[in-house]
C-alpha cells in the first residue's frame, strides 16, 4: 500500500513536471524532424531506384530506434535523480517521512514511480517501433515482450544507478555521472575490430566486466527489421540475460537504500 | 510512566566538509516531556530547535546521547504511527488539491480505506478548509497551507503532536483557531510539543516550557513555576497624596500617571503598607495585585541579552 501510494504519487508528479514536459516536447520535435527524411526516402522509393531508397528508409528507421532507446536511458537517470532530489529540495520529504514509512520503502516507492514513467515511455516506443516498421515496409522480427522487457531492465539499471548517486550528490551531477557511465559502457562494448593496444584492451575488459553490458541488454539484439533470419535465443538465454540486468539494478538499488538510510533528511 | 519525549545528553555537530568547520547545533541537551503535557520549545532562531525536532522525528541522528520518542528510537515506524508532525513551512505537492493530499497522507498513515473519506472531510472542516478542498494547493494562501499542514498531522489520530511553528503565517483569527484546536487536543489528553516564537500564545496553552539557546538547554520547568510571582506589586490609586511622595521615593517605588489613576509599583512586601497609607491619606485604592513575570520577560532575561537583534 505504501509503495503503491508513493509510486503513483511520483508518477503523477512526473506527468506535471515542467522540465519533463519541455523535454518531451523537444524529443517529439526531434522525432518529427527525423520523420521528414524518412518520409522523403519513402516517397523516393516510388520514383525509381527502389532498392537504394528502401535501404535508406531502413537506415533512418534504425537511427530513430537507437535515438529513442538511448533517450530512454537518459530519461530514466534524470527521473530517478530528480524524484528524490525534488522531495529534498521542496521539503515534502519531511511530511512523508514523518509517516510510518521506512526509508527503503520511500526509495523503492520512488523507484517504482520512475519505472511507471519508463513503462509509459516503453509503451510509446513499442508503438513507434511498429509504426516505423510499417513505414519501412518491413516486419519486426522479434517477440513483442522482448521489446518491452529488455528496455525495462536496462532502464531500471540506469534509474537505480542515478538513485544511488543522488543520495550522496547533487542531482545534476548524479545524472551526469550516469550519462557518463552509459557512454563508457558503449565505448567498452566489444566490437568486431580487434584492440591492438594491450593496456587499452586490459582496461576495456575490466570496465566491460564491471559495468552492465548495454549490448547484452539491448532489445536491438532481437529487434531487426532488416534481416528475417534472427538467431534463435532460448528461454534460458533470455532468463539469464534478464537476471544479469536485474541483478545489477538490484545491487544498485540496495546501495541506494543503504546510502539513503543514513542520510540526514532536511530541506536543501 | 515512560516519557513521551526524552533527550538524554543529545549532541549534534554539523560538519562543513569543504570548509573543514564544525558547527555545534546541540550540546548535551537533556529534557523530557511526559504524556499528556503540552510543552513549549523555545529559543531564538538558530538555537537548535529544528535540529532537535529533526532528531526526534528520526530525520537525522544525534552524534552523541540518546533520544527516545514514546519509548522508542526516533524514526521507528511504531512510534511514527502515533505521531503527528507539522513541519515549519509545510511543503506540499503543488499538483495536488487538499483532498488528494490528505488522501495521500492518510494512505501512508495506514488509515483504513473506508475511514479516509469521513476523516479527511472532518479534518478539513476542523481547519476551516471545507469548500477549498478541490482547489490546487499552489493557489492557497500561506495561512491555508499551514492549516492544511495541521490537518495532515491529525490524520492518524496521533498520541503525540510535534509542531514546528504551527501558527507562522496565520492571521490573528487563524492563530486563534489553531489555539482553540490545541486546547481541544489538550483536553483530549494528547501530548503536544510546540516550537513557537509567539510567547503570549505559548503562555496560554502550555503546561511546560523548555528554553534552549545556542544549542544548550537554558531552562526547563512547569509554566506555573517559570511564571511564579515576581517580587513587586502594583497598586492603582485614584490619586497620589503629596505627603506620600518622600516615602515612595525611599522604597524605590515607580509612579506612573495613567488615564485610570496613578499606578504605583512597589516591592511586594510593601503592598499592604502602601494601601494603608493611601487610605489614611484619603486616596482610594482601585486595584492591587502582585506582578507576575511574563514568559516574554523570562525569555528575554535568559536569551535576549545574548542574542541582540
Amino acid at each position: 500500500m505504501i509503495l503503491r501510494t508513493i509510486a503513483f504519487n511520483t508518477f503523477g508528479t512526473f506527468l506535471r513536471d515542467k522540465i519533463l514536459i519541455v523535454v518531451a516536447i523537444l524529443f517529439t520535435c526531434g522525432l518529427g524532424l527525423m520523420m521528414t527524411p524518412l518520409l522523403g526516402a519513402k516517397a523516393m522509393a516510388g520514383m525509381g531506384n527502389v532498392a537504394q531508397a528502401q535501404a535508406l528508409v531502413l537506415e533512418i528507421v534504425s537511427i530513430i530506434l537507437i535515438f529513442t532507446s538511448g533517450f530512454g536511458s537518459l530519461l530514466a537517470a534524470w527521473a530517478a535523480a530528480d524524484s528524490v532530489a525534488t522531495e529534498m529540495k521542496s521539503g515534502t520529504i519531511l511530511a512523508v517521512m514523518a509517516r510510518p514509512v521506512k526509508r527503503w520503502q520511500f526509495l523503492l516507492g520512488k523507484f517504482f514511480g520512475v519505472m511507471l514513467l519508463m513503462s509509459t515511455y516503453i509503451a510509446m516506443m513499442f508503438v513507434l517501433s511498429y509504426l516505423l516498421a510499417l513505414i519501412g515496409g518491413e516486419k519486426i522480427h522479434s517477440a513483442p515482450w522482448v521489446l518491452v522487457l529488455y528496455p525495462l531492465v536496462r532502464y531500471s539499471i540506469y534509474a537505480a544507478l542515478a538513485m544511488a548517486l543522488v543520495t550522496v550528490m547533487h542531482p545534476f551531477v548524479a545524472w551526469g555521472i550516469t550519462t557518463g557511465v552509459a557512454l563508457v559502457i558503449l565505448m567498452v562494448e566489444p566490437t568486431g575490430r580487434p584492440v591492438t593496444n594491450v593496456g587499452w584492451r586490459w582496461i576495456k575488459n575490466i570496465v566491460y566486466t564491471i559495468l552492465p553490458s548495454s549490448g547484452l541488454l539491448s532489445e536491438e539484439r532481437f529487434l531487426t527489421i532488416k534481416d528475417a533470419s534472427l538467431k534463435h535465443t532460448s528461454w534460458l538465454d533470455h532468463a539469464t540475460t534478464l537476471a544479469y540486468g536485474l541483478d545489477y539494478a538490484l545491487v544498485l538499488l540496495l546501495l541506494a537504500m543503504w546510502s539513503f538510510h543514513s542520510k540526514s533528511l532536511r530541506r536543501d | 510512566m515512560t516519557p513521551a519525549i526524552e533527550f538524554d545528553g543529545v549532541t549534534k555537530v554539523y560538519r562543513r566538509r569543504l570548509a573543514g568547520q564544525e558547527v555545534p547545533a546541540l550540546t548535551h541537551v537533556s529534557f523530557s516531556v511526559n504524556e499528556g503535557e503540552v510543552c513549549a520549545f523555545l529559543g531564538p532562531n538558530g538555537a537548535g530547535k529544528t535540529t532537535s525536532i529533526s532528531i526526534l522525528m528520526g530525520f537525522q541522528p544525534a552524534d552523541w546521547g540518546q533520544a527516545r520518542v514514546l519509548g522508542l528510537e526516533p524514526g521507528d515506524v511504531r512510534a511514527k504511527k502515533k505521531i503527528g508532525f507539522v513541519p515549519e513551512n509545510f511543503a506540499f505537492y503543488k499538483h495536488l488539491n487538499a483532498l488528494k493530499l490528505l488522501q495521500f497522507h492518510a494512505a501512508l498513515a495506514g488509515v483504513p480505506k473506508e475511514s479516509i473519506a469521513p476523516r479527511t472531510a472532518d479534518l478539513l472542516n476542523k481547519v476551516k478548509l471545507t469548500g477549498y478542498e478541490k482547489l490546487k494547493i499552489g493557489k492557497y494562501s500561506r495561512g491555508m497551507v499551514q492549516r492544511l499542514g495541521i490537518a495532515q498531522a491529525l490524520l492518524g489520530d496521533p498520541q503525540l503532536l510535534i509542531m514546528d511553528e504551527p501558527t507562522s503565517g496565520l492571521d490573528p483569527a487563524g492563530r486563534k483557531e489553531v489555539r482553540d484546536l490545541m486546547f481541544a487536543l489538550k483536553a483530549e489528553g494528547k501530548t503536544i510539543f510546540l516550537s513557537s516564537h509567539i510567547l503570549s500564545e505559548v503562555e496560554q496553552i502550555c503546561d511546560k516550557a523548555i528554553i534552549i539557546n545556542r544549542g544548550r538547554l537554558v531552562r526547563e520547568g512547569a509554566m506555573q513555576n517559570l511564571l511564579a510571582s515576581g517580587d513587586k506589586a502594583e497598586v492603582l490609586a485614584d490619586r497620589l497624596p503629596a505627603e506620600l511622595e518622600p516615602q515612595l521615593q525611599e522604597w524605590g517605588a515607580a509612579v506612573e500617571q495613567t488615564p485610570h489613576g496613578v499606578r504605583i509599583t512597589v516591592p511586594l512586601e510593601r503592598k499592604r503598607e502602601l494601601a494603608e497609607l493611601l487610605w489614611a491619606a484619603g486616596a482610594d485604592v482601585i486595584s492591587l495585585h502582585p506582578l507576575k513575570n511574563s514568559l516574554e520577560d523570562l525569555y528575554m532575561q535568559l536569551v535576549g541579552s545574548e542574542n541582540p537583534s
